[in-house]
């Protein structure tokens, strides 16, 4: 009953490249843009739906759309905003989504 | 329409439309036309319905254009399946809200209303029209 092979993998220990340079990605940005006509309530109501975000988180992102034009509302790796911001358009809102400077 | 609720979340979960027939008659020409702008490129708010998701492109993921359009249609379809029901499912009230929600700010963009001014500037049909959609959303979000 004396094992003459091995039944473990092989070692891949030493045929490993390691790669030192890591590249860090810059994360995309979901934007979205101020409108004359949505009732502030409703965005509110938007982004808890969409990203699950406190009331005041919301709240504030909400009145910074309304006050500055614009708001960073997520910021992460470029399928996930292009999701977002697909989710965002589909509920009515002006969004877009763009590379971090 | 001013003064009473036009929407209610009750304490089993569902959301009770209390619209007069002239409200669901605006409520349900609004869903129609979110479709059709989907479905006709020549349609007027379509431009509202295909704005870019990457600016900075040419063109956008072709997948992403073909969720967004899958599930503007899914949602208005279901909101006009519904529009004579006195009584919504949260699925269903969410389908309304996404719908008039598009339908308002396509009427905007179409009419051309970018800012407070041109809003304030424009006929009284159109106003009217507008804050009646507003009156809507106002108080269905509310039942979120």
């Amino acid at each position: 009953m004396a094992l003459t092979k091995p039944l473990h993998t092989t070692s891949t220990e030493g045929a490993v490249l390691v790669d030192d340079a890591v590249e860090t990605q810059k994360p995309w940005n979901v934007i979205v843009w101020n409108d004359p006509v949505t009732p502030m309530s409703v965005v509110v109501v938007i982004f808890k739906r969409i990203f699950g975000y406190s009331n005041n988180k919301c709240t504030q992102l909400m009145m910074a759309v309304h006050h500055e034009g614009r708001a960073l509302v997520w910021s992460g790796a470029r399928d996930r905003a292009e999701s977002y911001c697909v989710k965002l358009q589909v509920a009515g809102l002006q969004s877009t989504i763009e590379l971090d400077n | 329409m001013v003064g009473s609720k036009l929407f209610v979340r009750r304490r089993d979960g569902r959301i009770e439309t209390r619209l007069n027939e002239f409200a669901r008659t605006v409520v349900r020409d609004a869903f129609a036309n979110v479709l059709a702008a989907e479905r006709d490129s020549h349609h007027e708010w379509h431009v509202s319905l295909s704005g870019p998701i990457d600016p900075s492109l040419d063109h956008d993921n072709p997948v992403s254009m073909l969720a967004r359009q899958n599930e503007t249609s899914t949602n208005a379809e279901l909101a006009q399946l519904t529009v004579d029901e006195q009584y919504l499912t949260d699925t269903e009230a969410w389908a309304w809200l996404t719908s008039l929600q598009v339908a308002l700010r396509s009427t905007a963009q179409a009419k051309g209303l970018l800012s407070d001014e041109q809003l304030a500037a424009c006929d009284e049909d159109l106003l009217e029209y507008v804050q009646m959609l507003q009156q809507f959303l106002f108080q269905l979000a509310d039942c979120f």
